[in-house]
């Protein structure tokens, strides 16, 4: 249970008002009376007596006190109205109910209005967020969001507070506590590891605003690539001084793999152009050694792009392995295209003909998610095990080395170095992709709606009858998730499951932390519809239908908790609304 | 786009490879390679020839296999009870797998029995459990002999399944496992449980009663690898289980103890030629104990502690006794004068008066060279003789009783630090030894005699000759006392005056016992004298650097990586790696100048557990835009870029629970 207590320093709504826009106090100060706590009117508040009978006289108090004292605006209002009843105090009960029967359904008022308060709040957070100069503070840890979060920790504190002394400058009800007045851009500062941990998933922490991020903004791929193009890397020199300090080791690292040990380079920064260096000094010298250095025979170095990305697909340990076993085996030799039976006829022939020196294997990126899959690791394992493979490989996740088991790792016998070059990823990373596929936006690899209208135009009409039928439908479901959402009003969109308010039980979806337009349209409800609208006559043709979109990542199909086929079109609401109106005014013509 | 798996061809940057070409430590390091070659191949051999662990926990093998070869009984008895070993392994799993192997192999080599190894995994219920132990079995008598007789028998069961076994057996039907043993006929077949605790204890109990079932039929032993105690054990089955199995226990010798002997004959040895240093040691054994328990391991890290000595201390040159002035590098003479152990022996020199000598080594690389193989023979027979001390301290401590059991890796540890002499280790020891008894005395000198290679100036022949003539005058069976031996002594209560006196009297010493108490106390003497003399600090010689390698900082972080940590502060403080000029004023603040990647993930430390994309943009941007004038289209492709740099590294990943927000996987420091 959340007591609060108000407790005033005439100073801080002053300091406060500075900050944020008058508005918004205005709404904080029509809060305050909700959230007092009944521990409060037992502590006489001498200096209060005053105002708080000229509030019980009027019945509304703060929003008296808001019009002497501040702006009093009406707004204010509309709260108050729930809030009156938590706040009347012993000393003076004009209203005569007995105490006890106020205590009880004290808590449920109290619910109703907290969670009345906390959708104020909210929403005045996204209001906000217009403001460009209110946002960025808010990400650095802004003070009405500190405050907001500091919430749960005071307010137990603030039981022994010294009394306010006007409640008229009451900003939010909230008591200040001496770590509060050394307003810092991070909330608290020198936290230990853990406990920031806590401190930031703490039940009702995660309070963000409601903005979001323009289409227009991201970047296309040429956008990027220009961009990118044009950019000049400050730390250009720096990079290259830590490549040559790395490169430096690149003796200590051949004596090393001689030796029988692997090596691990791991750290910040692709890594790539080290090893691309390692490749080339190794190969020099190797050539210097016999039998290269004697004969014609060239030394063979084996460097796998672990990061690889095709069209649709990523490197297999297949062609890890047929490249290994293309530079171990004779030319024209056959093997097997089985990846157990190629490593153990690798291996068997290593150990019958061990060339005279080892083959030195480069893997870039061992940790790719594509090479973390079951048999791969141990695979290499194997491999690196043998004395005649000598494995140098990297790696770029932090924990990495949970890949690996401890047969494994002693397979592998590696030594690790910090390489960290702070080289851009250049080569692992698809950045649009990547960013698109973060902020769930993959209908972006059209390059947006224009490209979906685009393919549109280019399809039969029944096609895109099919196609607006899902778009409808699943804003059909855009409506439905604003209308669940108890109270969603002014447009906000339907969770803050994380605030720890009793709204976790009106809305289940949100709870759960995905609506229901999320998860897209239901296969077999659409399917009828199309049917209905005579956009196919079977099944098999609206599969048809369907494959186009898939194509093109233009819908995408899911299966919910129960197993049920869903599609669902992966662009925001206000493109698929305008890909509706498209779609209609086509139609009409 | 990069290839996905090529062949290198060197012209791909042929320039660079050039380019990058260096001569700097080629002189020496060829020396020290070859050097290196020569110190760590014998010990090599050693760790390997003792690793072969057989040797350290062959008893208990032999124990087992006689237990093994004694159950067998003739196959038509019918009793139902199955012989069980309960072989206690030891709480380090990791070692238990390799003991297992060993054990079948010479359970298969040594009696006329078949093994089976079962493991949790593959043992998830009844069912399973009996199908892989059939096909273990049936498959192990191995070669195209197996495969054809399956074949028959599936030929069998094709043409006329009903005629002779009736249905087509299944493959958990013990009858497929009692027609493979009227083929082969083995003594018995030893089912092998490794890890007995992560069975289900339900799926042991039924197994105990189908297989006894069987036992008129099947000659089954059970052998069950116990990480924990019998005792836990026993409590987790079911009485009616327990009643079908007979049990004899075994020990395993641990882990622990089979690390221990390995360490002394590798790197507590005093044979070595390069020692390891106590800081370092205590890390290998600590390292040892707490998470890898593999020789491999072991050998691995000391392997590695000699390659650091060799390749990045230069003045390792000298320890080659063969090299001449002349073929030395010529850098090693400047940097000899560097070290601090030099600058010790001339600071004592000079304190002597002897400022001509000093004179002479600053000056002289000729006269420097005679003192550094001077004294680098003199080091080497010092560290040789103080690590024989530890294993004579460590022989007698076994023998003499009552003192408490202290590792020899930790007596190793203490005595390179110099912290053993006058330790109350030694003076315990020196205390028991003079009260030993003359039986107790002999076996002293036994296991002194028995220390080979060890620098013990003591000449034990007399002590023994000595002893001898003293037992052989010994009328009676007693062994004789030493007069230090509390034993002799009596109290007496005299009550005189009205005041109770204690009083101690030496109970009287035969001629006999007084003259082994001289024998004992001339030992003690000798013992002593040689400990003062032999335990030093290594760390004070003139040329420690060279003799000790005690430098834990390549090999920590080259065995057990930070790779988090080494990510969180290169994104944090990347001044740390960068060392620029723009981004070092600003410590641990944010500042534009540094690579956008750090700011943004500075950026996102700050956030709570999700983290709104566009505030996110919005902070980023005004602090890039604060730097440099970028327009907004070049500074979301950085922000692009790093935010999907943050992604790679798995530091964010989407969040379904509201638009465009991503949530944060990771915190920094944990």
């Amino acid at each position: 249970m959340k007591r609060k207590l108000t407790k005033d320093e005439p100073r801080t709504p002053t300091r406060k008002r500075t900050r944020a826009s008058a508005p918004d106090e205005e709404e904080e100060n029509g809060v305050i009376p909700a959230v007092e706590t009944p521990s409060r009117r037992t502590r006489g508040q001498h200096s209060l007596s005053e105002d708080i009978r000229h509030e019980k006289v009027n019945g509304v108090k703060d929003s008296v006190l808001n019009g002497v004292n501040e702006h009093g605006t009406p707004k204010s209002l509309r709260k108050v109205l729930f809030s009156t009843p938590t706040k009347p105090r012993d000393e003076e009960s004009a209203n005569g109910t007995p105490t006890i029967v106020r205590n009880a359904d004290r808590s449920a008022r109290r619910k109703s209005t907290r969670r009345l308060i906390e959708r104020t709040i909210n929403g005045d957070e996204s209001d906000e967020g217009e403001d460009e100069e209110a946002l960025v503070e808010q990400i650095l840890g802004e003070e009405g969001e500190d405050e907001e979060e500091r919430d749960g920790l005071e307010d137990i504190d603030q039981e022994g507070e010294p009394a306010p002394e006007t409640p008229s400058k009451r900003g939010r009800g909230r008591p200040k506590t001496k770590p509060r007045k050394q307003h810092s851009p991070t909330p608290p500062q020198n936290l230990p590891a853990h406990e920031e941990y806590f401190w930031q998933n703490r039940p009702g922490g995660t309070k963000t605003s409601n903005n979001i991020m323009s289409s227009r903004i991201l970047l296309a791929y040429d956008e990027y690539r220009d961009a990118i193009k044009a950019y000049k890397d400050p730390h250009a020199a720096e990079e290259e001084f830590l490549l040559e300090l790395h490169s430096r080791s690149f003796d200590q690292w051949i004596f090393e793999l001689q030796e029988g040990f692997n090596i691990c380079l791991y750290g910040y920064g692709s890594k790539r152009p080290l090893t691309k260096m390692f490749a080339a000094h190794l190969y020099e010298h190797l050539s210097n050694k016999p039998p290269y250095s004697t004969s014609k025979q060239k030394p063979k170095i084996v460097i796998i792009n672990g990061f690889w990305r095709g069209i649709r697909s990523f490197i297999t340990i297949k062609d890890i392995l047929t490249t290994v076993a293309s530079s171990v085996f004779p030319p024209n030799t056959k093997f097997s295209s089985q990846p157990a039976t190629l490593l153990t006829s690798i291996l068997t022939y290593l150990n019958e003909n061990p060339p005279p020196r080892p083959l030195p294997i480069i893997l870039n990126s061992i940790d790719f998610p594509a090479l973390r899959r079951s048999p791969i690791p141990s695979i290499l394992a194997q491999l690196s095990a043998h004395s005649s493979i000598n494995l140098i490989c990297t790696a770029d996740t932090p924990n990495f080395p949970l890949l690996w088991d401890l047969g494994q790792r002693a397979q592998f016998r590696f030594l690790f170095h910090d390489a960290t070059t702070f080289a851009p990823y250049d080569a692992e990373i698809d950045v649009v992709d990547s960013v698109n596929q973060l902020l769930g936006r993959s209908g972006m690899k059209l390059s947006g709606r224009d490209g979906v209208s685009h393919v549109l135009r280019s399809l039969p009409v029944n096609a895109r009858l099919v196609f607006r039928i899902l778009v409808t439908e699943q804003l059909a479901l855009f409506a439905i998730d604003g209308t669940a959402d108890s109270g969603a009003d002014e447009g906000e969109e339907p969770d803050f499951a994380t605030t720890a308010t009793p709204r976790h039980e009106t809305n289940p979806a949100s709870r759960k932390g995905e609506s229901t337009a999320a998860i897209g349209v239901d296969y077999y409800g659409a399917y009828r519809k199309a049917v209905e609208e005579l956009a196919c006559t079977s099944e098999v043709g609206f599969r048809q239908l369907l494959k186009e979109f898939f194509d093109h990542q233009m819908i995408e199909s899911r299966k919910d908790v129960a197993g049920k086929e869903r599609l669902l079109v992966p662009f925001r609401r206000e493109e698929l609304e305008e890909m509706k109106n498209e779609l209609t005014n086509e139609e009409d013509f | 786009m990069e290839q996905k798996c090529y062949i290198y061809s060197p012209d791909d940057s042929d320039e660079r490879a050039s380019k990058r070409r260096r001569i700097a430590c080629a002189a020496g390091w060829s020396l020290r390679e070859q050097l290196y070659g020569e110190f760590w191949a014998p010990l090599e051999h050693r760790i390997q020839t003792q690793s072969t662990l057989e040797e350290a926990d062959s008893t208990t093998l032999e124990k087992i296999i006689k237990f093994v070869s004694g159950a067998v009984v003739a196959p038509d008895r019918q009793e139902a009870v199955i012989p069980t070993g309960l072989i206690l392994a030891g709480s380090s799993i990791a070692s238990h797998r390799s003991f297992f192997d060993r054990l079948g192999r010479k359970i298969v080599l040594d009696t006329g029995s078949t093994f089976v190894l079962l493991t949790s995994g593959e043992c998830l219920n009844l069912k399973a459990l009996v199908k892989s132990l059939i096909k273990k079995l049936t498959s192990r008598v191995g070669g195209n002999d197996d495969e054809e007789d399956e074949e028959d028998e599936e030929d069998e069961n094709h043409t006329g399944n009903v005629s002779r076994i009736g249905p087509k057996l299944r493959d958990y039907d013990l009858v497929r496992l009692q027609e493979w043993y009227s083929k082969t006929k083995v003594d018995s077949i030893v089912v092998a449980i490794q890890d007995s605790e992560a069975f289900d204890f339900s799926v042991l109990a039924e197994m105990a009663e189908l297989l006894s079932s069987w036992m008129d039929r099947l000659p089954f032993l059970l052998l069950f690898g116990i990480a924990t105690s019998s005792e836990s054990f026993q409590s987790n089955l079911s009485g009616a289980a327990l009643r079908l199995l007979k049990g004899e226990e075994f020990n395993v010798t641990q882990a622990d103890d089979i690390f221990e002997k390995i360490f002394c004959t590798t790197v507590g040895s005093p044979e070595v030629s390069l020692y390891l240093g106590p800081d370092l040691s205590r890390r290998l054994v600590d390292r040892q104990k707490d998470h890898v328990q593999s020789v491999q391991d072991f050998s691995d890290a000391v392997k590695y502690a000699y390659m650091c000595h060799f390749y990045a201390n230069p003045l390792s040159v000298f320890l080659s006794q063969s090299l001449a002035f002349g073929e030395m590098p010529h850098d090693v003479w400047e940097a000899t004068r560097n070290l601090p152990s030099f600058r010790r022996w001339v600071n004592t020199l000079l304190e002597d008066g002897r400022a001509k000598e000093v004179r002479r080594l600053l000056e002289s690389d000729r006269y420097l060279y005679d003192n550094i193989k001077h004294h680098i023979a003199s080091g080497q027979t010092a560290m040789f003789k103080l690590v024989s001390a530890t294993s004579v301290l460590a022989a007698i401590r076994v023998i003499v009783q009552k003192v408490p059991h202290v590792p020899r890796s930790s007596l190793y540890i203490r005595s390179t630090s110099g912290e053993l002499n006058g330790s109350p280790l030694i003076r315990e020891m020196l205390l028991m030894l003079s009260k030993v008894s003359s039986d107790t005395f002999s076996s002293v000198l036994t296991s002194m005699e028995l220390l080979q290679n060890s620098y013990v100036p003591i000449d034990i022949a007399v002590y023994r000759r000595e002893l001898d003539a003293l037992i052989k005058r010994n009328p009676n069976s007693t062994p004789l006392r030493s007069q230090h031996d509390v034993k002799n002594n009596s109290l007496r209560t005299t009550i005189v005056a009205q005041k109770v006196q204690l009083s101690k009297h030496k109970s009287t010493l035969s001629e006999l016992d007084s003259s082994y108490s001289e024998l004992v106390r001339r030992f003690h003497d000798d013992v002593e004298n040689y400990f003062e003399e032999t335990l030093i600090d290594p760390r004070d010689l003139f040329l420690s650097e060279i003799l000790l390698y005690d430098l834990k900082s390549p090999l920590s972080e080259v065995f057990a990586p930070k790779p988090r940590f080494a990510i969180e502060r290169a994104l944090s403080s990347p001044h740390d790696y960068l060392g620029c000029d723009c981004c070092s004023s600003s410590e641990g603040a944010l500042s534009g100048t540094q690579p956008v990647t750090a700011i943004l993930y500075q950026l996102y430390l700050e956030s709570g557990s999700i983290i709104n994309v566009n505030d996110l943009w919005m902070a980023f941007h005004a602090i890039i835009g604060e730097e440099n004038d970028e327009s907004e289209s070049n500074a979301m492709a950085l922000f692009e870029q790093a935010l999907a740099n943050l992604k790679f590294l798995g530091l964010v990943k989407e969040s379904k629970r509201k638009a465009d927000h991503i949530s944060k996987t990771t915190w920094k420091g944990l």
